[in-house]
């Protein structure tokens, strides 16, 4: 007989062997993934502790601050943590949100339009193309926008008196919110429509087939039997997005403006044409500045907030799922 | 592959713990049925389970109707009428239109958009290429052959068509007799009234069958149709949907379309044998089953095909 066959019942360690390799993998991506999180925090606990909440709040200039923080490492004499990163957490709200918020009404109509009701061919031909540019890098999207849009902004859409009516406060030269959510938006919507679009061909042909035979017209039966079944892939989707958004870091230094200035709405329309920075892309711009130890801890800081909440995010996505499968849906 | 010549893994064969339980879901012999009897044209085994209907109303008029898809004919030039207070089962072997023949009723075959329809199908006298597609799937509404609850509760499934008709959001309560009054008529409503809250889809096959016809009750229908209803279920299951479908050709005209032919022999009024998309023979059951007028009905009816 066979060495494999130790019983009549065949090769005792076969599925038991590949369990266990499974087990290992996983469990070093979770241990990588927490020991990540943890040295993350470690490093950027100095920051949050001299500022306390303050942190999180507003208070002087943040681009003066940060300097103060990196020269004062240099210097060898007391560390400065003072940081106040509201502009910054508020560029990101502001940008991300209004993003995320165009991104996913566009996108959810766009998948239904291509899943339900677009002719074949036009699927056919929509799919590869929604595919490519939801994979193309972000970089090409930022170098767009500082060539196209940022001067089509800056020389067009703000006008003298309105660049007149901020001049003491800020220069409006196009680099704007409006660019930044713009282009950001564009960037995210391919990636929702994408994994929408799964999850409304997943929904099953019987379903909708059902709700129509019972004389409910195509566009409800869409609406109310096919979204719905595919709400579970709509918040994938869009903690994906959300996610990619609040990461975003090169595209948004491009084009954002690259100032620690929070947009005020209350200056009426004209804050979209401000400019800002998020937290990501504060990252990058001050990478030159790790050497010195409190702006170390101060970008780890930064990191920690996008981690945490990256974090957060998933898990929220993950409850609404979980709510949202009760019924059965996909 | 020295694998390949090591004997293989034992076959593990279950002992049935009682051989009577093989024994106790198979039908009782032939008890005497009042009007009479097993069919005569080698036809047996299965009885009828319904008397003769109580009256008669021609609803719909199937007038020399053919279907193709693309080049090829799925149904060519059937008439047949479809009768309130009667079930017409369409029976036959697969692929000969008979599905086709039943979703054309509805207007479900414009879905596919290759789907050719020429001839009339009348409702109430009213071609129904005239009636605005949604109204008439409500006044026709179906049920098909795989069990397909919404992925919602077990209320809300039947509310959905409610609330569809409705122009405005109706409230829960609103809605709660018409709820009920549809389950208790697919005879579903004792089963479930303690869990109306639960998922359809946790419900048993059979009971998500009776849902579905609950939920196409619901639409006040005129006619319905039914595509191999019991196809996927137990004969339990099936026993208790037969039982309905009889119960219910007094308040609609029950068109159910059908493999299995000791099921048509049981619940049908009218049998029509379809055969490669033609109509080979429209008759009563029992005529059609006791003494088939065409041979390839014979051959059929007596398993000799299909």
């Amino acid at each position: 007989m066979d060495e494999e066959y130790t019983s009549e019942y065949g090769p005792r360690w076969s599925d038991q062997r590949v369990e266990r390799m499974l087990g290992v993998l996983v469990c070093t991506v979770v241990g990588l993934l927490l020991a990540m999180i943890v040295v993350v925090l470690i490093k950027a606990w100095p920051s949050f502790a001299h500022n306390g909440l303050a942190w999180f709040g507003p208070g002087g200039n943040v681009d003066d601050q940060l300097n103060a923080i990196f020269l004062s490492g240099q210097a060898g004499a007391e560390y400065v943590y003072t940081f106040h990163a509201w502009p910054l957490i508020w560029s990101t709200l502001l940008i991300t949100g209004g993003a995320v918020f165009i991104a996913l009404f566009s996108a959810l109509f766009v998948a239904v339009f291509i899943v339900e009701f677009a002719p074949e061919w036009m699927s056919n031909v929509l799919q590869p193309v929604v595919r490519f540019l939801a994979s193309v890098p972000s970089v090409i999207y930022g170098l767009l926008g500082v060539l196209v849009l940022v001067p089509f902004i800056g020389n067009h859409l703000v006008t003298e008196p309105q660049k007149a009516s901020v001049a003491g406060v800020i220069s409006l030269t196009g680099y704007s919110l409006l660019a930044a959510t713009t282009v950001l938006t564009v960037m995210i919507a391919p990636l929702m429509v994408s994994i929408f679009s799964d999850g409304l061909r997943a929904v099953k042909p019987g379903w909708l087939e059902g709700s129509l035979a019972l004389g409910v017209n195509r566009w409800r039966t869409t609406w109310k039997i096919a979204v719905r079944t595919a709400r579970p892939a709509i918040v994938a989707g869009t903690v994906l997005a959300v996610a990619r958004a609040i990461g975003e870091a090169v595209m948004l230094a491009m084009i954002s403006g690259s100032v620690g200035f929070a947009p005020n709405p209350a200056d009426g329309f004209i804050f979209i044409y401000e400019p800002s920075r998020p937290l990501a892309p504060t990252i990058v711009k001050n990478i030159d500045q790790l050497s010195s130890p409190p702006a170390n801890a101060t970008l780890f800081a930064i990191a920690a907030v996008l981690l945490v909440s990256a974090a957060f995010l998933s898990l929220t996505g993950w409850v609404a799922r979980r709510s949202m499968r009760k019924y059965g849906a996909a | 592959m020295e694998f390949l010549k090591s004997p293989p893994p034992p076959i593990r064969r279950l002992e049935l713990e009682d051989p009577a339980a093989a024994r106790r879901v198979a039908p009782p012999a032939h008890p005497a049925n009042g009007n009479g009897s097993s069919a005569p044209g080698g036809f047996t085994g299965a009885r009828r389970s319904i008397g003769a209907p109580q009256f008669s109303i021609r609803r719909m008029e199937i007038d020399d109707v053919s279907v193709s898809y693309s080049n090829r004919d799925a149904v060519k030039d059937v008439s047949l009428p479809v009768r309130q207070g009667e079930v017409l089962s369409l029976i036959g072997p697969s692929g000969c239109g008979k599905t086709t023949l039943l979703r054309s009723l509805n207007r479900l075959t414009e879905l596919t958009s290759t789907a050719k329809l020429s001839g009339r199908i009348l409702l109430d006298d009213v071609d129904i290429t005239l009636i605005e597609p949604t109204l008439l799937r409500r006044r026709v509404t179906m049920v098909f052959q795989q069990p397909n609850p919404f992925p919602m509760s077990v209320f809300d499934n039947i509310a959905y068509v409610l609330r569809e008709q409705g122009s405005r959001r109706q409230r829960k309560k609103t809605l709660e007799p018409a709820v009920h009054s549809a389950l208790d008529r697919a005879g579903l409503f004792e089963e479930v009234k303690d869990n109306l809250d639960h998922p359809a889809l946790k419900l048993s096959g059979g009971q998500q069958q009776r849902l579905c016809i609950a939920r196409a009750l619901a639409a006040e229908p005129e006619v319905l149709l039914l595509d191999e209803p019991c196809s996927a279920l137990d004969p339990q299951s099936t026993q208790v949907i037969e039982d309905l479908i009889v119960k219910l050709r007094d308040d609609v005209a029950v068109v159910i379309v059908t493999h299995n032919l000791q099921q048509a022999y049981r619940i049908a009024d009218h049998v029509a044998f379809m055969y490669l998309g033609d109509l080979v023979e429209y008759n009563s059951a029992t005529a059609l089953f006791g003494s088939p007028r065409e041979k390839r009905t014979q051959e059929y009816v007596s398993g000799a095909f299909g």
